[in-house]
């Protein structure tokens, strides 16, 4: 270890400004070997930005960035690399196509020398050297296995789950020869075992003197694995504590605190959801719905009953026919089998186009967001103001004036989740994840709506938020709407529903009251659960 | 220089200068002085009036084609067949209008003539736009296909007694055909320009109000963005796409209004031909507007019309090299301020994530 790169990694007085705006102001911040750091925040407090200027991936405007004491002049990813410093981002860099091994081993080719390589410009044709796949293979392995990763590298990235996609990610990482390993909301899309897999490498990482920064929104989470927790507001570090056993064992005190210092202030206490009427009527009602899967099994025949006012939670571990439950009640998928009934009437029986099916369950009053925000909800290059919009302008016909009621409704909702930046005419990729999410939540919340969908309503947004999301959620089912929930975070469904159903290999494996365990829940996950399953009660 | 200049005309001046160095090279070549061919070209363009006016008649069925392919592209499509759209639309038109010339007052002939024009530019287009909603067929391959159908059937209409002589059809009456413009620019005089450069002008700018103000233009550019998207949101993508396409084919079918109704006064084999594909150009190089829009086709006009000023002594072939160059080099200027101006801090768009 004598002469490893040495991976403490300090910001000292940091800033880095976008134009206008200051994302980070004069932040202070280190990250210590063999500690586990949580960075947490608000969306848009700055935290990815932070964690950028200490991947080396942004230059700070003001302040600098020091590794092992000594100043990192250049902000590109080979430079941090080059310093040991890795980051896994929230989306993953994968090339689909690819089988593991070689998303790995890109642009770090092991090689075998050979004679012909050293000799002049024919070294460099052959680039220095035969691809050494065997090595690699034998390093991967050595690395995977030290870590607690399992991945399977020879099946292509497009065949991997997301766990596994993550975990290749942080693989691929460790295989740079990364000493610090920078994780961008890497829960965000894990099932709740999974995050116990993930912090369990974390932390074996940390163990052999390894940095390891956090970003996240779950508070809990934080309090359970981190060792170090920096809270940012608004581009500032407004609050740090070391989390010992003491905090740990106060968990629920912990949260609070923490929250307090994300939200600025106290907060309202999670929703109360509303109890359903004795004689609530049957609205969503789906009989042995089945939907081809894309790249997994799908929907193999689910029938579930939602009534008036009532909200049910679908849990699962990602892969399991959630994305084929939505984008089928969505409409954007087709039904291949059963039926799907809105307030007693079926609905989807011609057979349109995903649009037309869209705008039928729309028309009807089935509103849907899907969980897939940059392939499903929003146009990334297209304005705020008009992603508030899109799908409402109607079928005028070529050439019709836009609508006088559109600045209206477009400001009515940039008002409802109060959108940042405060500037409707910025494009969508402009905007935080949590941000967007605004915006998708803020769309779908406006429409008339007898039966609502979410896939992951609140990932990647902050708790504020999230709360706010959740309230408004619960206002929409108390208003005598049915409300159907997928999320990969099982204290969002804890909080919102009256029941939480489980999906495995496609169907519902269980259904169960939101006191559940943790423990009951996982294990109806991996399909282990034997009870049978109802439909409404 | 560069807080002066907007990215777009840096662009500009970097291509032109380059164009302007393989124009010496080229013109030493053919053994001429590159100072003399330069005058030469100044002033067969925009040194003389009558420059001037060739200039914007060349440039005429660039604008309307560039335009037409703009259209499209907005959408995310290909629309490689304004070249065949363009083709029959002239046909049409030049048959309309020698039937109707002396039998319809001419403000009721001209309208009709230039709305058939658009029916059939439209139809043609519509078709390919049709097998990519309907079948998924990709619109270059069957728009480049239609090209090859309307090389042939065209010269075997003709040849079957559509025309007088089997390349050309009747002479329009004078009354079905669009002013020159000398009527009103006196100086323009013996030019070919018509009020067909302005009319091309005015379908920029309609066309460009329609693409950001109505519905449809909106949409069709959210789902160039991001078809999914907008396939979950409930946007019919294949309509619009069908409506982009036929709009498309319609602008196209437009470009007979400079040649036919403008120029020449009927319709012969090879009119406008070329005009499709240099469109493809106009429209790269002029994206931001309709303004940049004009400029492009105004460039690509002074090109060829520059082209034919120095012909005698340097082969006219040697204004198609300036012209690959000038695009040549504005792609490689793209792509650079492109790299430029992306910053690490925006991850690359996330990959499909199912």
């Amino acid at each position: 270890m004598a002469e490893a790169i040495e991976p403490r990694i300090e910001l000292i007085g940091a800033s880095r400004r976008f134009g206008e705006r200051t994302a980070v102001k004069a932040l202070d911040l280190t990250l210590e070997p063999g500690r586990i750091h949580a960075l947490i925040g608000e969306n848009g407090a700055g935290k990815s930005t932070a964690l950028k200027l200490v991947a080396g991936l942004l230059a700070p405007s003001d302040g600098e960035v020091l590794v092992g004491g000594t100043r990192l002049d250049e902000a590109s990813p080979r430079a941090a690399m080059a310093r040991g410093i890795g980051m896994v981002h929230q989306h993953f860099m994968l090339v689909e196509p690819f089988t593991a091994l070689e998303n790995l081993i890109l642009g770090a080719e092991p090689v075998r020398e050979s004679p012909l390589s050293r000799l002049p410009f024919v070294g460099a044709l052959f680039g220095g050297g035969r691809l050494d796949l065997d090595a690699a293979r034998r390093e991967a392995e050595r690395l995977a296995a030290e870590a607690g990763l399992s991945v399977r590298l020879d099946a292509r990235v497009s065949e991997l789950s997301v766990g596994e996609k993550q975990r290749l990610e942080i693989l691929r990482v460790l295989f740079r020869g990364a000493k610090a390993i920078l994780l961008d909301e890497p829960t965000a899309v894990l099932s709740p075992l999974e995050v116990g897999e993930l912090y369990a490498t974390l932390r074996r990482l940390a163990s052999r003197g390894d940095t390891v920064a956090v970003v996240t929104h779950r508070l809990d989470e934080v309090v359970r694995f981190a060792d170090d927790v920096t809270v940012m507001r608004h581009g500032e570090k407004v609050h740090a504590e070391v989390l010992d056993g003491d905090a740990r064992a106060h968990e629920e005190a912990t949260i609070r605190r923490l929250t307090r210092a994300v939200m600025g202030g106290d907060v309202p206490d999670a929703t109360a959801r509303r109890p359903i009427a004795e004689d609530a009527p049957v609205v969503l009602e789906l009989t042995d719905a089945r939907v081809d899967g894309t790249g997994s099994r799908g929907l193999a025949g689910v029938s579930l009953r939602l009534r008036a006012g009532e909200i049910v939670g679908v849990a699962g571990i990602e892969g399991n026919g959630q994305r084929e439950l939505v984008t089928a009640l969505a409409g954007v998928a087709p039904l291949v089998a059963g039926r799907v009934a809105l307030d007693g009437a079926p609905l989807f029986t011609s057979h349109g186009d995903a649009p037309s099916r869209v705008r039928e369950a729309r028309r009807r009053g089935l509103v849907a967001v899907l969980d897939d925000r940059h392939h499903d909800e929003l146009v990334l290059d297209a304005t705020v103001a008009d992603n508030l919009v899109l799908g409402d302008l109607g079928l005028a016909m070529p050439g019709a004036a836009v609508d006088a009621d559109e600045a209206a409704l477009s400001s009515r909702r940039f008002e409802r989740f109060a959108v940042e930046p405060r500037d409707p005419s910025r494009l969508g990729r402009e905007l935080s994840g949590g941000n967007q999410q605004k915006v998708v939540m803020a769309r779908a919340l406006d429409r008339s709506i007898r039966a609502l969908v979410l896939g992951q309503p609140t990932r990647g947004v902050d708790v504020g938020t999230a709360r706010v999301i959740h309230e408004a959620v619960a206002e929409v089912a108390a208003r005598g709407a049915a409300v159907l929930v997928v999320s990969a975070d099982l204290s969002e469904l804890r909080t919102l529903s009256h029941r939480i159903v489980v999906l495995s290999e496609g169907k519902l494996v269980a259904d169960l009251p939101p006191t559940a365990t943790d423990e009951a829940l996982g294990r109806a996950m991996l399909g282990a659960y034997t009870e049978a399953p109802g439909g409404s009660r | 220089m560069t807080r002066l200049l907007g990215p777009e005309r840096q662009r500009l001046v970097f291509a032109l200068a380059g164009a302007l160095i393989v124009l010496n090279v080229v013109s030493f070549t053919f053994g001429q002085p590159p100072l003399a061919t330069l005058t030469r070209m100044w002033q067969g363009t925009w040194g003389t009036p009558y420059g001037i006016g060739q200039v914007l008649f060349k440039a005429t069925p660039l604008l309307f084609t560039g335009v037409a392919f703009g259209v499209a592209f907005r959408a995310g499509l290909f629309n490689i067949g304004a070249e065949g759209q363009l083709a029959l639309a002239s046909l049409v038109a030049g048959l309309a209008a020698a039937r109707l010339g002396g039998v319809l007052p001419s403000p009721i002939a001209i309208p009709l003539v230039v709305l058939l024009a658009l029916l059939v530019g439209a139809s043609y287009a519509a078709f390919a736009g049709a097998m990519r909603a309907r079948l998924g067929i990709h619109e270059i391959i069957t728009s480049i296909m239609l090209n090859r159908i309307a090389d042939v059937v065209l010269p075997w209409a003709l040849a079957m007694g559509l025309s007088t002589d089997g390349v050309r059809t009747r002479t329009i009456d004078d009354a079905v055909r669009l002013v020159s413009l000398e009527r009103f620019v006196p100086a323009l005089r013996g030019s070919a320009a018509s009020v067909a450069f302005p009319m091309a002008v005015a379908v920029a700018f309609t066309v460009n109000a329609w693409s950001r103000r109505s519905r449809a233009g909106r949409e069709l550019e959210w789902i160039g963005q991001a078809a999914s998207v907008c396939e979950a949101q409930g946007v019919d993508v294949a309509r619009r796409r069908q409506q982009a396409m036929a709009l498309s084919g319609a602008i196209a079918g437009l470009t007979c209004l400079g040649t036919v109704l403008g120029y020449k006064g009927y319709y012969e084999l090879g009119l406008g031909a070329g005009a499709g594909f240099s469109g493809i150009a106009v429209a790269m190089l002029g994206r931001g507007g309709p303004v940049q829009l004009t400029l492009a086709a105004l460039l690509f006009g002074t090109l060829a019309q520059a082209g034919l000023a120095i012909n005698a002594r340097v082969p006219r072939d040697a204004m198609g090299v300036i012209e690959a160059v000038v695009i040549v080099l504005m792609a490689a200027a793209a792509h650079a301020s492109a790299r430029q101006g992306a910053s690490p801090s925006k991850p690359s768009p996330a990959e499909v994530q199912t």
